[in-house]
């Protein structure tokens, strides 16, 4: 009895299933998986006419475009002056309005403070779905009914960051403590005061940051809203490219760069103070 | 209840003086940030109020809840060119941003000059939207699907790469020393003690990117880079809203299970 | 004057928390609910602000059947029950004076409130009741900057602005150490002989409801099974309501200055 207990390694051997199988097992698995996902991108480059050839013959086509880029001319630079301020302010008014829309919606799209369940799922699902619709579409659409310019763009933006704001808030709503709610109730307070006095104070600090944070992704969105006419510098860069003016499309380049750095250094800065 | 005659009020909040001005700057800031908004952005309200917008409302809104199914054969097959788009471009990007991810790294590369040059081209790629990269690859080898891989490809670097940066910083130093101290050479060190460490969170986060690169690629297409995007812009020229709307529609219900998916499989992987 | 008749409450996962209670509580008494938890002293006292809804019988509050009030009826019942919780349930990043001034909402109309106009009155109420519980001090600073001790006083003092004819207090002092707990049962005790306020407190201390109640109600799987003065009940009393021996857990020990954290 002594001698079995005393070498528990022959006790725990099994000859079969000898160690190493399971790592074998593991080693299998994992090549299958590698294989998976090579065979896929063979599928997927050869249907997309992207694969390993094509890139090597379309790289000097990019190289002479990159080329054509340079130098950037310099002196445009003052006359995208107008369309980089609309694109900046129609980030600011979407990121206002989306701002203030956002809290009806996310109280009513969290699970604590929504008046029932049929409002708090409806209002879930509606955000989870317009989250799934990119903003250039929502362009699109916009630019369909309103027509071309800065309108569409705003109403674009604000509607794609309401599903950001509004799904980021109701976490928050969600996980607030809820006993002074339970406090404010039972001294009498009706549901706006419990709003206002118990949610607010405790959701202000996340709700500044994702408002900033939304406002940096409003940016960047607007940049680009041109591309579909709905305002903004994007308008100018697809005009140049068409008129093939390199020089000028770097310049405007350039300036989104710029443009883009400063907002989220200045914004991350700020949310880093909050926070 | 004597109180009720004399009230005693409560002491004036005594705020410093720093926080007076610093409070007043951030208001200065807000009234000068919305005036400078409200007072030069050109909307033409008289467009935006008009019949004709009315008219557009009443044909637009109305078509897009009502998909052409007729189209859904041609529209899922663009969709399933957007997958597969976004797949190789997420798969170039994610084997590209492998050496960046070591470059700026601080435990890899003991150099300021690496770390930092390599973190701030991944920052320089972070700050351009990819449909503005698409836009410069059509440009250069014409309408294609290959133009929107291409922007994919290199748009995704930036995030991937700062993804697998802060992975690898963040991993068991003791492996590769006790590596080191067996005598095995750099590559050995490489294969045994580091990637063996970074594979699943880098394979959850190149997993993470495809859902955004799959939202991102669906409208490459609008600016003629490929997949069920061009299908929205030719049916948007030709006011072929309906066909829109079958777009729409399969975009939700794609993005909505490769969300999902994604975050099933991620879950499982880390 | 609160009154309970034949009032029941099961769950609706079927949990008993009331049995068939009657019992009347006179103006201005000092009642302490002792009980084992989940013998329904919680389920007792937020019946009477209807918290809770008991399902059956009836629950008098000055006279009138509260059973059936919602909507402003029912807030206007809150706003003259106040309640004091054992987690003081305070807003943690608003400043004591906003906790405490949220005492008036009851009686504010809702805009007024929003936009923090608040009379004179109001203000000077609230922080008089501040100095009442010997913190008024601390009249800006956030509530999380305070000890328990200190936030349980401040939310007494929010409830004492409310006005409130009665004060229900959950399990006050649960969270607390034995010197803070009997430091708040003496403010409670104190404004309940001052204002003549009827108070209800639910505590699971045997020797701090016998030190602070005028009467002991004692309560075991939702059923009433004594109520009597504070002054006829002995351990044996306690023993007969818990249905077991007093063990040393069931008593804070200690007094006012006593360091012993039993």
């Amino acid at each position: 009895m002594t001698k079995t207990t005393a070498n528990p390694s022959q006790g725990s051997f099994d000859p079969s299933n000898p160690p190493g199988l399971r790592a074998q097992q593991a080693k299998w698995k994992l090549t299958f998986v590698f294989a998976a996902i090579v065979l896929v991108y063979m599928f997927t480059s050869w249907q997309t006419g992207s694969s390993l050839i094509d890139l090597w013959f379309g790289m000097p086509d990019v190289w002479r475009m990159v080329g054509e880029l340079f130098p950037p001319n310099w002196g445009y630079a003052t006359e995208t002056w107008g369309r980089l301020s609309e694109t900046i302010q129609m980030a600011i008014i979407a990121t206002t309005v989306a701002g203030i829309l956002c809290i009806p919606i996310s109280l009513m799209a969290s699970s604590n403070i929504a008046p029932n369940k049929w409002v708090y799922n409806i209002t879930k699902q509606i955000m989870n779905i317009l989250r799934t619709i990119p903003d250039l579409l929502l362009a699109v659409i916009f630019v369909g009914i309103f027509g071309i310019g800065a309108f569409s763009g705003i109403m674009a933006l604000i509607i794609f960051s309401l599903g950001i704001l509004a799904k980021l808030l109701a976490e928050t709503i969600e996980a607030i403590d809820k006993n002074p709610l339970e406090a404010i109730r039972a001294s009498g307070g009706n549901t706006i005061q419990v709003i206002v006095y118990g949610v607010i104070p405790q959701i202000l600090p996340q709700y500044t940051s994702f408002t900033l944070y939304v406002f940096e992704i409003n940016v960047r969105a607007s940049l680009v809203l041109g591309f579909v006419g709905a305002g903004g510098i994007g308008q100018l860069l697809q005009r140049s490219i068409s008129f093939f003016q390199y020089g000028r499309a770097m310049m405007i380049i350039i300036i989104i760069f710029v443009a883009v750095v400063i907002i989220e250094y200045i914004s991350g800065k700020i949310r880093e103070e909050i926070l | 209840m004597a109180q009720t005659t004399t009230l005693t009020l409560p002491p004036k909040k005594k705020i410093p003086r720093k926080k007076v001005i610093r409070n007043w700057i951030i208001v200065a800031f807000l009234v000068a940030m919305y005036a400078w908004t409200f007072s030069s952005i050109g909307i033409n309200w008289g467009q935006i109020f008009s019949e004709r917008t009315l008219n557009n409302m009443t044909r637009v809104v109305p078509q897009l809840f009502s998909p052409e199914w007729a189209v859904a054969p041609d529209a899922l097959r663009l969709m399933g060119e957007t997958l597969a788009m976004a797949y190789t471009g997420t798969l170039m990007a994610a084997l590209l941003a492998v050496p960046f991810g070591f470059f700026a790294a601080k435990n890899m590369f003991n150099s300021r000059i690496i770390n930092t040059s390599a973190k701030w081209s991944l920052d320089a790629i972070r700050a351009f939207p990819e449909i503005m990269l698409a836009l410069i690859f059509v440009a250069a080898i014409g309408p294609s699907p290959f133009a929107g891989v291409l922007a994919i490809a290199v748009g995704s670097i930036g995030m991937l790469g700062k993804l697998y940066s802060e992975v690898i910083e963040s991993i068991d130093m003791q492996v590769v020393d006790s590596l080191e101290a067996n005598g095995a050479n750099k590559l050995q060190i490489l294969f045994y003690g580091i990637i063996p460490q970074v594979i699943p969170e880098f394979l959850s986060y190149a997993i993470y990117r495809y859902e955004i690169d799959v939202r991102s690629s669906t409208i490459l297409g609008l600016i003629g880079a490929g997949g069920i995007g061009m299908m929205i812009q030719i049916s948007t020229m030709n006011r072929n809203w309906d066909e829109v709307g079958m777009a729409l529609l399969i975009i939700i219900a794609v993005v909505t299970v490769i969300d999902y998916a994604s975050s099933s499989i991620r879950k499982r992987i880390v | 004057m609160i009154e309970f008749k034949n009032t029941s409450l099961v769950y609706p996962n079927g949990t008993q928390g009331l049995k068939d209670v009657n019992i009347k509580i006179n103006e201005g008494e000092f009642v302490v609910i002792v009980g084992l938890s989940g013998a329904g002293k919680s389920t007792l006292i937020r019946s009477v602000n209807r918290m809770v809804t008991p399902t059956d019988g009836e629950l008098l509050v000055d006279g009138e059947d509260i059973l059936s009030y919602n909507g402003r009826q029912l807030r206007d019942l809150r706003t003259k029950v106040g309640m004091i919780f054992q987690n003081y349930n305070l807003v943690k990043r608003s400043t004591v004076m906003k906790n405490v001034i949220a005492g008036r909402l009851g009686h504010t109309g809702t805009m007024r409130s929003i936009l923090n106009l608040y009379s004179n009155e109001d203000k000077s109420l609230a922080y008089h009741n501040l100095q009442r519980v010997n913190i008024s001090e601390k009249v800006h600073s956030r509530a999380d900057e305070l000890s328990g001790g200190q936030q349980q006083r401040v939310s007494i003092a929010r409830v004492l602005t409310q006005q409130p004819k009665v004060i229900l207090a959950d399990e006050p002092v649960a969270s607390l150490d034995p010197p803070t707990s009997h430091q708040v049962m003496t403010y409670l005790r104190k404004v309940n002989k001052e204002d003549k306020i009827t108070t209800l407190v639910n505590l699971h201390f045997i020797d701090m409801a016998m030190e602070y109640a005028d009467r002991i109600i004692g309560m075991r799987a939702g059923e009433v099974v004594f109520d009597g003065p504070a002054s006829t009940v002995t351990e044996k009393t306690f023993e007969e309501i818990y249905g077991r021996k007093i063990r040393e857990e069931d008593m804070v020990g200690g007094d006012e200055d006593d360091e012993n954290n039993g």
